[in-house]
């Protein structure tokens, strides 16, 4: 377990020393809080839906931290393939790499979702800050599943963060509050977190059906995740 | 006593998108065999199949038929060096000591003996990403030899060393030749030949001893 502990802090370290990239955890979410109201607003005015101001700042904070955790995950799939079968194959096990991995995913879901939190905070307040920081992780941590996915089966960073974008582009304006709600939208993944994120920025609670929903969305993304990491990082049999 | 037996090795790839799609036949029954205290050579030509060969009796690559017999720790050094560019020479071999269930006192003592043995002890703090390719590959070598394993795979583990670290690897390697390790290496240099008690030459899928 200490074994694990370590490497997956290892894994964390990796990424929080590329500079570029801790400049982003830190700014991009506080950018998507800034921009989030007014620009989210006249995109769902312009899809035919609408999203109040506060509501709207709330779920820049949720896309800002799906956005990053879907491509650190991609990343943490796909950048480290072969050193993860290495390792594994060096007696730590795919298993152990893939815990490993997913507390390292898990450690920077919390990381970037801290910051779009307490930006959001700063920036519009939020009536209620619990329901909104967990909503928000929630976002985080489907996204290391949809990003882990994407990378265990596409390993180019081109071809893998751009499909990971599209899946965040159709997700996000399909959301609830963007367009008419119907179709492809009651399928997409962050559909009741984002409900229980815009409720939570205009100061309401959400029912017990909506948590125990994305309490199973998540739960399935991160059995993804971590099936997604075992998967890259199993030894083929001798 | 062999520490690896692989019989009948058989892969194909697949290449291309329909209707050009093909397959591929690389290895078409290989064959070989590592005894205890062996230092065996597996040459070809680019493309024979030598890395196939070596990934899958590794495990890291599936194999189409075929039967792998191995005996004791396992050691592996890949062609590329597969490393973390952001962690550091010491991180790595941390990482691997807990790999290889080492204790501390072992990977300490491991550790500190093959950064001298390969002479790379200044760039223990050095990460990846500011190494040279030659001390990379130090780190790789370094990495497979760890836990002393009783069998030691190399596919071309020298590319990117100096003349001197050229040596001191075969020296490396027939020291431990001698205390018992089985040693196959991938290797396409002539003059090596002569360092090598047995060499298989893959031709057409299949290996021959020459």
């Amino acid at each position: 377990m200490i074994a694990i502990a370590i490497s997956g802090a290892d894994f964390l370290r990796e990424h929080l020393r590329a500079r570029m990239t801790l400049a982003m955890l830190v700014v991009l979410p506080a950018l998507f809080v800034l921009v989030s109201a007014s620009v989210l607003g006249e995109f769902a005015k312009a899809l035919g839906g609408s999203v109040a101001d506060d509501s709207a700042s709330a779920l820049g904070a949720g896309w800002a931290a799906a956005f990053l955790a879907g491509a650190l995950g991609f990343f943490q799939v796909a950048s480290s393939r072969e050193a993860d079968r290495r390792l594994a194959l060096a007696g730590m096990g795919a298993g152990r790499v893939a815990v490993a991995r997913i507390s390292a995913s898990i450690l920077l879901g919390l990381f970037v979702s801290a910051v779009a939190f307490g930006t959001l905070w700063l920036v519009a307040g939020i009536a209620h800050p619990a329901h909104a920081f967990v909503a928000i992780l929630i976002f985080a941590l489907i996204y290391i599943g949809i990003g882990t996915l994407v990378g265990s089966f596409i390993s180019e960073p081109l071809e893998g963060s751009l499909t990971v974008a599209f899946i965040f582009l159709i997700d996000a304006f399909s959301g609830p509050g963007m367009s008419g709600g119907g179709g492809i939208a009651q399928l997409m993944p962050t559909r009741k977190a984002a409900d229980v994120l815009i409720a939570a920025g205009a100061g309401q609670s959400s029912p017990a059906g909506d948590w125990i929903a994305v309490g199973l969305t998540t739960l399935g993304a991160l059995l993804l995740a971590a099936g997604a990491f075992w998967f890259s990082a199993r030894p083929r049999s001798a | 006593m062999a520490v690896l037996r692989a019989e009948g090795i058989e892969k194909g790839f697949h290449r291309g998108l329909p209707p050009r799609r093909r397959r591929i036949e690389v290895l078409r029954g290989a064959s070989l065999e590592v005894g205890r205290g062996e230092l065996v050579g597996l040459v070809g030509e680019n493309g024979s199949g030598k890395s196939t060969l070596m990934k899958i009796v590794v495990g890291l690559l599936e194999r189409d038929a075929g039967t792998i017999e191995r005996a004791g720790k396992l050691g592996y050094c890949p062609q590329t060096p597969l490393l973390w560019e952001k962690l550091t020479v010491a991180e790595h071999f941390e990482l691997f000591s807990r790999a290889y269930e080492l204790g501390p006192a072992e990977a300490s003592s491991a550790t500190e003996s093959l950064l001298s043995e390969l002479q790379f002890e200044r760039y223990r703090d050095y990460r990846i990403e500011d190494l040279s390719g030659g001390t990379r590959q130090k780190l790789n070598l370094a990495l497979a030899l760890m836990h002393s394993p009783d069998l030691l795979l190399l596919d071309e583990p020298y590319s990117g060393f100096d003349w001197e670290t050229y040596l001191r690897f075969w020296e490396m390697s027939e020291r431990r030749r001698d205390d018992g390790m089985g040693i196959l290496i991938v290797s396409h240099l002539i003059s090596e030949r002569d360092r090598l008690d047995r060499i298989y030459e893959l031709r057409e899928g299949r290996c021959q001893e020459t």
